[in-house]
């Protein structure tokens, strides 16, 4: 059979079955799945969603943890046009409910505990893995696991690029998480670039270290299917676990964010002993690696052929730059953490504050144009139009046709054309590739019932990117145990990235002259000790 | 270090509502990596109190989530290496 042209993801499915339907796309613990069984399982449990009422554009939640079932959920809502929203698998119940009413998700496929955890009617109806759920966070429920054996097929030919893919949630320098729409072109557009420049073929053996819910995880996935290569899902996040996967099964390409390098150099020993020769690449994203664990990866990794990338990108627009192998060592300090140069099909402006490109070493904002520019932000209008904005170099004729992320990050050019990171003017804060508002932080601390008044901000930790510190007062005074409680309702209420490593108690926040509390004034005063 | 017939699950749930989980006391059996209580960047921290703690050391193949994904699996790895 002759490929179909790349619009959608299930156009991806089709060729890689039609190039190979007994290869394995999938490894999830001990069992493999074919390429075949992605498209009968998918079409199956596409077309029961499809009877408990789900039409193009609606959305699907994904809950459960990265697993056979997860890769399954996507394809299967893909394929009858409805847009697949992973949850992040550290959610908590309040994080999982506010998403779902954000962006109107009534069907979930979701592990029973899980959804066990949702309050009465959260949805409409739950396809679950485990257990039949004793809660009543749906009104009907149906076992994924038959669904998937099921005998219906779905019509994939009445979904278009231009439709809805997915909407991946992450956070923004102010307010709660926001879903970041992206098509199914985004979504396509996203896999054929960045398996160009990782040169992906279908020997490629990919392991899948990140979670599903973040842009730059899903990649592994979207890419695999791309190549038609083999995808293995690790969910542990601990070093013995990684590294049995990459020697165990031979993997060729592993992309992570800089904690999970810290953890494959507390291995070096072994690396060391027992070279790591057949993974081809290594690829970071989600915040730079400190320099000494960078030179050490590249010693251990480099000798046996491993080839490491660079990346820079941001949800709104999937992936923006990136370093290659022989460019990596402009990244470091003393270069100027440079961040390298376009994607391939991608041009990245900087653009000053008065609208105008800036001049080589003069500063501005990173301006992203091109097809992986994603559709906006679900139901939130004010802040798409304020990231999503006309091209400002755009011919008149054209004015407002295009539209282009303004990124948030400041960053310089050089004569040769290479983009420096500078940093960041608001508030948003970075913790182990995770984004976060100060205000979720704080809306946390706040739901405790012991706080009056917060305050969150991200503090310089090389090794995590920022840790989250707070700084609160109470609402009836310190007596013994007080933090502990508050402490104790974060972790349970909240994902751990968003715990503060440090809560301080004052008597009395201070304020701006507009009465609200003075975040930089209170992080400043922190900084100087 | 302490002595090695220390009791190695009451050490462990020390340090994890000390460290981790703000004051609560974690049941021996309670899931510790699937529950998110721990994150990857604490459970390093835990083995170096480990290796200090018990005088162990625990090799890279060992560092998996059978061996760390509760307080009763983490004690039986410890007295594993200290016996």
């Amino acid at each position: 059979m002759r490929p179909r042209p790349e619009f959608t993801l299930h156009d991806l499915l089709y060729n890689a079955v039609s190039r190979d339907p007994d290869k394995v796309a999938v490894v999830d613990g001990d069992a493999s799945y074919t390429y075949e069984d992605l498209e009968r399982e998918s079409s199956a449990l596409g077309a029961a969603l499809a009877d408990s009422g789900v039409k193009g554009g609606d959305r699907v939640g994904v809950l459960v943890e990265k697993s056979w079932e997860a890769i399954v959920a996507m394809l299967a809502a893909s394929r009858i046009g409805a847009a697949y929203v992973n949850v992040n698998p550290l959610f908590k119940a309040p994080q999982v409910e506010y998403l779902a009413s954000d962006c109107d998700v009534r069907v979930m496929i979701g592990d029973t505990p899980k959804l066990d955890e949702l309050g009465p009617k959260t949805l409409d109806t739950a396809f679950y893995r485990g257990a039949e759920p004793e809660g009543q966070a749906a009104g009907s429920y149906v076992a994924v696991a038959e669904a998937m054996k099921g005998e219906g097929r779905t019509e994939d030919s009445k979904v278009s690029e231009s439709d809805l893919g997915t909407i991946l949630y992450t956070s923004g320098s102010t307010g709660m998480p926001k879903g970041v729409a992206t098509s199914q072109r985004n979504l396509v557009v996203g896999a054929q670039i960045v398996s160009t420049y990782l040169e992906n073929t279908p020997e490629d053996r990919i392991l899948s270290a990140l979670p599903l819910n973040f842009d730059a995880g899903m990649s592994q996935f979207t890419t695999s299917l791309r190549a038609g290569a083999t995808l293995y899902l690790l969910r542990s996040r601990l070093p013995g676990d990684l590294f049995k996967a990459l020697r165990r099964h031979e993997i060729t390409g592993v992309t992570g964010v800089p904690p999970l390098w810290a953890l494959l150099i507390r291995g070096s020993k072994s690396i060391r002993d027992k070279p790591l020769r057949h993974l081809r690449y290594l690829a970071n994203t989600g915040g730079r690696i400190p320099q000494a664990n960078l030179d050490e990866l590249r010693h251990l990794l480099e000798p046996a052929g491993t080839k490491i990338f660079l990346m820079y990108g941001l949800t709104e627009a999937f992936r923006s730059t990136y370093l290659a192998p022989d460019e990596v060592w402009r990244s470091s300090p003393e270069q100027g953490n440079c961040i390298g140069k376009a994607i391939p099909n991608t041009e990245i402006m900087v653009i000053t504050k008065d609208g105008r490109e800036a001049a080589p070493g003069e500063h501005g904002e990173l301006v992203h144009r091109g097809p992986t520019v994603a559709m906006g932000y679900w139901g939130n209008e004010e802040a798409t139009r304020k990231a999503y904005r006309p091209n400002p170099l755009a011919p008149p004729e054209l004015l407002d046709v295009e539209r282009v992320v303004y990124s948030g990050d400041t960053v310089k050019r050089d004569e040769e054309g290479y983009l420096y990171f500078l940093g960041r003017e608001d508030a948003m804060i970075k913790n182990q590739g995770y984004r976060l508002s100060p205000e979720e932080v704080e809306n946390l601390l706040l739901s405790s019932g012991l706080v009056h008044e917060a305050c969150a901000f991200g503090v310089e930790n090389p090794a995590v990117g920022q840790d989250v510190i707070a700084v609160i007062s109470l609402r009836n005074g310190a007596e013994d145990g007080t933090i502990d409680r508050i402490r104790e309702h974060v972790i349970k209420n909240g994902p751990p990235y968003m715990v503060p490593k440090e809560i301080f108690v004052e008597d009395e926040l201070p304020k701006t002259g507009s009465g609200k509390i003075d975040r930089k004034g209170i992080s400043n005063a922190y900084a100087n000790g | 270090m302490v002595s090695s017939n220390t009791d190695a699950r009451s050490a462990i749930r020390g340090w994890l509502q000390e460290n981790v989980t703000g004051g609560r006391e974690v049941p021996n059996e309670e899931p510790l990596i699937d529950n998110g209580v721990m994150t990857s960047l604490q459970t390093v921290e835990l083995v170096v109190f480990l290796e200090d703690t018990f005088g162990i050391v625990v090799e890279d193949e060992e560092f998996d989530e059978e061996n760390f994904g509760s307080v009763e699996a983490i004690a039986r790895l410890v007295e594993s290496k200290a016996a």
